[in-house]
C-alpha cells in the first residue's frame, strides 16, 4: 500500500510540476527588435546527413561579415543583426519537430530559413504554415516547395527543383542523342525518384529509351550488383542519380569491372570539381572525362573563378569568419553562402521595420540578379505565378580535371511565370 | 554461374572488412566478457587520424598505415585502462553502457576536430582490372581481402605461437589462475584492447575507400560485423572470420538475385531474419559452445 | 523489506527534489518545458517497459526503439489511413505492439546475452526497413503526417494538453507496471532472472514468462510511440533510428534497472540530456553547432557510470542506508547513554 502511495506520490509530483505557463501574446512580430533579427532553422550537424553541415556555416559566415559590414553608416541589415540560430536535428523528423517548436516558441525566431532535408522539413510545414511563420529557402530540391504554393503559403524553396534538373538532362538527349539507351541507377528514395520523373517527363515520347532503372540504398555500401545488371542489359547511356558518395562509387565500379559508357550524366549535387577530382583518382581520367551535368553556383574548387569578384568576396569572408578547419574548396559552404545572401535580399526588402508578412512578400516578389555566388546571368526571381526562386541551371560537361559549361543557361521556370 | 562467382567476389572483400572488426569483438568479447559497441567509432577514429597523417602531414600511405596501428594500439590499450578497468567490477551492463558512451564520444569527438565537409581516404591498391574465366575482379577488392586474412593469420600465430599471446590468453581465460601464475592479468587485458583497436584500425582503414569519410561511416559495418562474429560465435575467432565472409557474400548474393523481388529495403531485414533462423537452430553461433549454466 | 512513513516521504522529497532541479536548471521555465515534459512521459513509459524485459527477466534488450516504431506507425496509419480518432488509437498500438512482442519472443526467448543483444539489434534496425518498403500503408520514406496538436480544452495551451495527456497515461501505465510486479508474476520473473535452472526445477515454465515480458515491455514501448506521433504529429523510419533504442537503454541502465523509481531519472535523463550537453557547449564554443555537445553528452553518460554503476535507484538506495546507519549509530549512542 505504501508503494502505492509512492507510485501516487509519483504521478501526483509530476503533475503539479505542469502547472500553466506563461504564454504571453505579442503586439509586434516576434524575432525583431531595434537592433536584431532572430532567426534559425535545422541542420543535420550530427547522424546519418551529417556532410551537409558546411550548408548552414556557409549560412552563418556570410551573417556574420553582413552584421560586421556598414551600409549607409549602419552594421548589419537597417542597423539591426542578423542572428541565425542553426540547430541539430540529426535529420530526424521526431527532432525537427521538437526543434523547431523550440525556435518558434521559445527563441521566438522571426523566420525559419534554409531548413534541410525533404523529410525533415516536411515534418513541421503544417506546424508553419499554422503559426505563419515564414518558412523560407528549405534546403531540398523537393517540387513541391513550389508547386504546393497554395496549401503551403508560408514555405518555399530556393535551389532548382529536382525534376526541372532532370528534364534538362531528358530533353538534352532527345535532341543530341536520338537512339540513346538509357540506363539510371538512382537512390531509392523521394529524391531519386523524384529525378527519374523529371528525366521520363524531359523525354517526352521518347520515354521508353530508359532500358532499365536500378535503386540503390543510401545505406548500401556497394554499388556493383546494379552496374553489372545496366552492362548485361546493353546501355550506352548512365543517368546516375545520387549524393556524391555512391556517384563516386558508381564511377570507380564501372572502371573496375572495365566498362566505359558512351554518355555519363549525373545530378549536379556531386558535379563539383572536388567530387570529380576524387572520382578521377578512383576510377580513372578516361573513364570520367566527357561526363555531363549542371550547375547553377560558382564552384570554389574551379579555377576559372579565381579572378571573380564573388568568388575572392566568398574566400575572404570563409577566411574571417568561417572556423579555421573548414576546407573552402566544399561547394556546400557557397551554397549556404549564396542562401544566406538572397535571405538578406528579401529581409532589405522587406522594409524598415519588417513583419512576417511583408517578408513573405518580398519573398515571393523577387527579382534579384547580384547574387555575386551564383553563375553571372542565374536570376533569383519569384512571382504571383511562380514559387521557383531559382530555376536556371548551365549545362556542364567535365574534362581534363575540370567543368566546363557549353551551351546557354536553361530556365526551367514553369511556362507562363517567364 | 559467372554471375554468382561474380557475387561472391564482391561479398568476399565486404567481408574482409567485416571478419577484422568482427575478430576485434570476439577478443574484446573473450578478454573483458562484452560486446564493445565502440569498436567500429575505433577504427572510424583511427581512419581520420590515417587520413589526417596523409592528407595533411604528407606521410606516405603504408607509412601512415603502420603509424595509425600505433596510434590505435595505444589509444586502445589507454582507453581499457582509463574507462573500461575501474568500471569492471560493476555491472556487465555498465561497462557495456560504458562502450556506449564512448562510441558517442568519438563520434562527436571526429566531427569536433575534422570539419564537416566530405572526405575521402585514399586506397593503397592501384585501380587494376582483372578477368578471369568471365569474372571481373579488381586489384582494389583483392588487395582487401588479402590484408584482412593477413591480419587474421598474424594475430593466430601471434597467439598460438608467442608466449605473450599465451599470457594474453591465460589472462582472458583464467584471470584468478592466471594471477597466481604471475601473469599481470590487467596489462595482458589492456594488450587485448590495444590489439582489438589495431583490427578495427585496418577494417576501418580497407573500408573507408568505398566510402565517403564521416564519423558514421563504421556503424554500418559494426552491424555486420557484430552479426558476423554471432553468427561464428562470439568466443570463437575463426568462427568470427567464417561468420564475416558468410555474411558479406550472403548479402552480396541476396541483393544480386532478390533485389528486384524484395525491394532494396528488405535486404537487410531479410538478412537478419536468416541470421535469427540459424541462431535459433544453434544459439550459441556456428563455431560456440553451449555453455552449461550454473544454478 | 520495512519501510516507515518517513523512508517514503523521504523518497518522495527526493523525486520531487530531483525533478525540481531538472525543471529549472535547464532554462527558465516555459510553455514550452510542457511539450518537453510530455517527450519525459513518453520515454518514461518506453522506460518502464524496458525494464520489465531487462531488469526483471533479465534480458537485454538494445533494440526498443523497434516496438516504439511499430507502435508509432500503428497509430499513424490507424488516424491518417482510416481516419480513427487518434487517442483511441494508443490501446490498439499498445495491442498489436504487445502482440508483435509476444511473436518476436517466441524464437528469441531461446537466444541468450549477446545473442539476443544481436536480435534486438537487429530488430531495431529492420522494423523501419520494413515500414518504408510499405509505402502503400506507411507513406514509405515520407512518412504520414497526422492531425496537428491542438488542445480541447478552453484556457489549456496545446503544450500543457499534451504533456497532461501523455502524463496521465503514463501513470496508468506505471501503476499497472507497478501492481503487476509486485504479484506473482513479478517475482516468477525475478527468479527467472536471479536463478533460471532453480525456478525451472520449481516448476516455473521459464519459456513463459520471458516471452510474457517481451510482448508487455513491447505494449508499454507500443503506447509511447503512439503517443510519440501524436506529440509530433508526423512520422517517418528516419525518426526511429538505431540511436533511440539506445538512448532508451541508456535511460534505463541510468535509472537503475530492476527499480521502477529510477525510471524517472532515466526518462529525464533521455530528454534532457543532449540539451543539457548543449547549453553548456554554446558557452564555450563559437556556435550553435552540436558537434562539441555530443561529446559533451557522452562523457556526461560515463560521468553518471562512474558515480552511480547502480544508476539512480541505486543511489537513492545508498543514500537510504547511509541515513538508517547514520540513525542507528545515534540511536545507538544513545542508548549507551542511558544505560551508562
Amino acid at each position: 500500500m505504501r508503494r502505492a502511495l509512492f507510485a501516487l506520490g509519483v504521478v501526483a509530483v509530476a503533475a503539479a510540476i505542469l502547472l500553466p505557463g506563461a504564454f504571453g501574446g505579442s503586439s509586434a512580430d516576434p524575432g525583431v527588435t531595434a537592433r536584431s533579427v532572430t532567426i534559425g532553422g535545422t541542420f543535420p550537424f550530427s547522424g546519418p546527413a551529417s556532410s551537409y553541415a558546411p550548408i548552414p556555416v556557409g549560412m552563418k559566415a556570410y551573417f556574420s561579415y553582413v552584421n560586421a559590414t556598414k551600409t549607409n553608416g549602419k552594421r548589419g541589415v537597417n542597423g539591426r543583426q542578423i542572428v541565425f540560430k542553426a540547430v541539430d536535428d540529426g535529420y530526424n523528423p521526431a527532432q525537427t519537430v521538437q526543434k523547431t517548436k523550440q525556435l518558434v516558441e521559445q527563441d521566438k525566431v522571426f523566420a525559419l530559413v534554409g531548413g534541410l532535408g525533404t523529410e525533415p522539413t516536411e515534418s513541421v510545414v503544417a506546424y508553419a504554415n499554422q503559426q505563419k511563420v515564414p518558412q523560407i529557402y528549405v534546403s531540398t530540391g523537393a517540387t513541391e516547395w513550389g508547386a504546393k504554393h497554395d496549401q503551403q503559403p508560408w514555405t518555399i524553396g530556393w535551389q532548382p527543383d529536382y525534376q526541372s534538373e532532370a528534364a534538362i538532362y531528358g530533353r538534352y538527349i532527345r535532341a543530341n542523342l536520338p537512339n540513346a539507351k538509357i540506363g539510371v541507377i538512382y537512390q531509392n528514395d523521394s529524391y531519386g525518384k523524384d529525378y527519374i520523373a523529371g528525366l521520363e517527363g524531359g523525354l517526352g515520347a521518347k520515354k521508353s529509351q530508359i532500358a532499365l532503372t536500378q535503386g540503390f540504398e543510401v545505406t548500401d555500401t556497394s554499388v556493383t550488383n546494379q552496374v553489372l545488371a545496366l552492362r548485361r542489359a546493353g546501355v550506352d547511356t548512365v543517368m546516375i542519380f545520387g549524393t556524391p558518395t555512391p556517384t563516386i562509387r558508381t564511377y570507380a565500379t564501372m572502371a573496375a569491372i572495365g566498362w566505359k559508357p558512351q554518355n555519363i550524366f549525373l545530378n549536379s549535387v556531386s558535379a563539383t570539381d572536388t567530387f570529380m577530382g576524387i572520382a578521377v583518382a578512383r576510377a580513372g581520367a578516361a573513364e570520367v572525362n566527357g561526363s555531363i551535368s549542371t550547375y547553377y553556383t560558382k564552384d570554389p574548387a574551379n579555377s576559372r573563378w579565381d579572378n571573380d569578384a564573388g568568388m575572392k568576396l566568398y574566400k575572404s569572408i570563409m577566411a574571417k569568419y568561417a572556423p579555421s578547419n573548414a576546407k573552402v574548396t566544399d561547394s556546400l559552404y557557397v551554397y549556404g553562402m549564396a542562401k544566406a545572401y538572397t535571405f538578406v535580399q528579401a529581409l532589405k526588402a522587406a522594409g524598415a521595420n519588417p513583419t512576417r508578412d511583408s517578408l513573405m512578400k518580398a519573398v515571393l516578389n523577387m527579382n534579384d540578379k547580384s547574387n555575386p555566388f551564383l553563375l553571372p546571368g542565374v536570376v533569383t526571381r519569384t512571382g504571383p505565378n511562380d514559387f521557383f526562386p531559382i530555376s536556371q541551371q548551365q549545362l556542364i560537361r567535365f574534362n581534363n580535371g575540370t567543368w566546363a559549361p557549353f551551351g546557354a543557361l536553361t530556365d526551367t521556370r514553369p511556362a507562363g511565370s517567364r | 554461374m559467372t554471375e554468382f562467382v561474380q557475387y561472391v567476389v564482391v561479398g568476399l572483400a565486404n567481408g574482409g572488412v567485416y571478419a577484422t572488426l568482427a575478430l576485434a569483438l570476439v577478443l574484446i568479447h573473450r578478454a573483458t566478457g562484452i560486446v564493445n559497441f565502440a569498436q567500429g567509432e575505433m577504427g572510424m577514429f583511427a581512419t581520420f587520424i590515417a587520413w589526417s597523417l596523409i592528407n595533411h602531414h604528407g606521410l606516405p600511405y603504408w607509412v601512415a598505415f603502420f603509424v595509425t596501428l600505433l596510434i590505435a594500439f595505444l589509444g586502445g590499450a589507454g582507453i581499457h585502462q582509463a574507462v573500461i578497468r575501474p568500471l569492471e567490477r560493476g555491472s556487465a551492463l555498465t561497462v557495456v553502457m560504458a562502450t556506449i558512451a564512448l562510441l558517442i564520444v568519438l563520434n562527436g569527438l571526429a566531427g569536433w576536430i575534422w570539419a564537416p565537409d566530405a572526405k575521402f581516404m585514399q586506397s593503397p591498391f592501384p585501380l587494376k582490372v582483372l578477368h578471369v574465366g568471365g569474372v571481373v575482379m579488381n586489384v582494389q577488392d583483392l588487395g582487401v581481402i588479402g590484408v584482412s586474412l593477413l591480419c587474421v593469420a598474424v594475430v593466430f600465430l601471434f597467439f598460438r605461437f608467442t608466449r605473450l599471446g599465451l599470457q594474453m590468453r591465460a589472462a582472458a581465460v583464467g584471470p584468478a589462475t592466471s594471477r597466481l601464475l604471475g601473469i599481470r592479468v590487467p596489462l595482458m587485458l589492456s594488450l587485448g584492447w590495444g590489439l582489438a583497436a589495431m583490427l578495427s584500425a585496418v577494417s576501418g582503414m580497407m573500408a573507408a575507400p568505398f566510402v565517403q569519410l564521416d564519423p558514421n561511416f563504421m556503424l554500418l559495418i559494426l552491424t555486420y560485423s557484430f552479426a558476423a562474429a554471432v553468427l561464428g560465435g562470439i568466443d570463437s575467432p575463426v568462427g568470427s572470420v567464417v561468420g564475416a565472409f558468410l555474411i558479406g557474400v550472403g548479402i552480396s548474393v541476396l541483393s544480386g538475385y532478390a533485389r528486384d523481388f524484395l525491394g532494396g529495403e528488405l535486404q537487410l531485414p531479410v538478412a537478419l531474419a536468416v541470421l535469427l533462423g540459424v541462431l535459433v537452430l544453434r544459439p550459441a553461433g556456428l563455431f560456440g559452445r553451449v555453455v552449461v549454466r550454473r544454478v | 523489506m520495512p519501510r516507515t512513513t518517513t523512508q517514503i516521504a523521504l523518497r518522495i522529497a527526493a523525486v520531487v527534489g530531483v525533478a525540481l532541479f531538472l525543471y529549472f536548471l535547464p532554462q527558465a521555465r516555459t510553455d514550452l518545458l510542457n511539450y518537453d515534459f510530455a517527450f519525459v512521459g513518453i520515454y518514461f513509459i518506453a522506460i518502464v517497459g524496458l525494464n520489465v524485459v531487462s531488469g526483471y527477466s533479465g534480458q537485454i534488450s538494445i533494440g526498443h526503439g523497434a516496438f516504439m516504431c511499430f507502435g508509432a506507425y500503428t497509430t499513424a496509419v490507424l488516424s491518417v489511413n482510416y481516419g480513427v480518432g487518434k487517442y483511441w488509437t494508443l490501446p490498439v498500438a499498445g495491442l498489436l505492439t504487445g502482440a508483435f512482442g509476444l511473436l518476436f519472443g517466441l524464437p528469441a526467448l531461446r537466444l541468450t546475452g549477446v545473442y539476443l543483444a544481436l536480435a534486438t539489434f537487429g530488430l531495431a534496425i529492420s522494423i523501419p526497413l520494413v515500414a518504408k518498403r510499405f509505402e502503400g500503408l506507411t507513406g514509405g520514406g515520407q512518412g504520414r503526417q497526422l492531425s496537428l496538436l491542438s488542445s480541447p480544452i478552453g484556457g489549456v495551451s496545446t503544450n500543457e494538453w499534451i504533456s497532461y495527456f501523455v502524463w496521465a497515461v503514463a501513470g496508468v501505465m506505471f501503476l499497472g507496471a507497478w501492481l503487476l510486479l509486485r504479484s506473482s508474476f513479478g517475482r516468477a520473473l525475478r527468479a527467472v532472472r536471479d536463478a533460471p535452472i532453480a525456478a525451472v526445477s520449481s516448476g516455473l515454465n521459464l519459456a513463459r514468462y520471458k516471452t510474457l515480458a517481451f510482448g508487455i515491455a513491447a505494449a508499454y514501448a507500443g503506447v509511447a510511440g503512439g503517443l510519440l506521433a501524436i506529440a509530433t504529429s508526423f512520422i517517418n523510419p528516419d525518426a526511429f533510428p538505431i540511436s533511440l533504442s539506445i538512448l532508451l537503454l541508456t535511460g534505463a541502465v541510468i535509472g537503475g534497472l530492476g527499480a521502477l523509481e529510477g525510471m524517472l531519472f532515466g526518462a529525464f535523463f533521455v530528454q534532457f540530456g543532449p540539451k543539457w550537453a548543449e547549453s553548456i557547449s554554446k558557452h564555450i564554443h563559437y556556435n550553435e553547432a552540436t558537434v562539441q555537445s555530443t561529446v559533451l553528452y557522452g562523457l556526461l553518460l560515463l560521468a553518471v557510470l562512474f558515480l552511480m554503476p547502480e544508476g539512480a535507484a541505486g543511489l537513492l538506495h545508498r543514500a537510504r542506508f547511509v541515513l538508517k546507519e547514520s540513525r542507528r549509530w545515534l540511536y545507538s549512542r544513545n542508548d549507551s547513554r542511558a544505560t551508562a
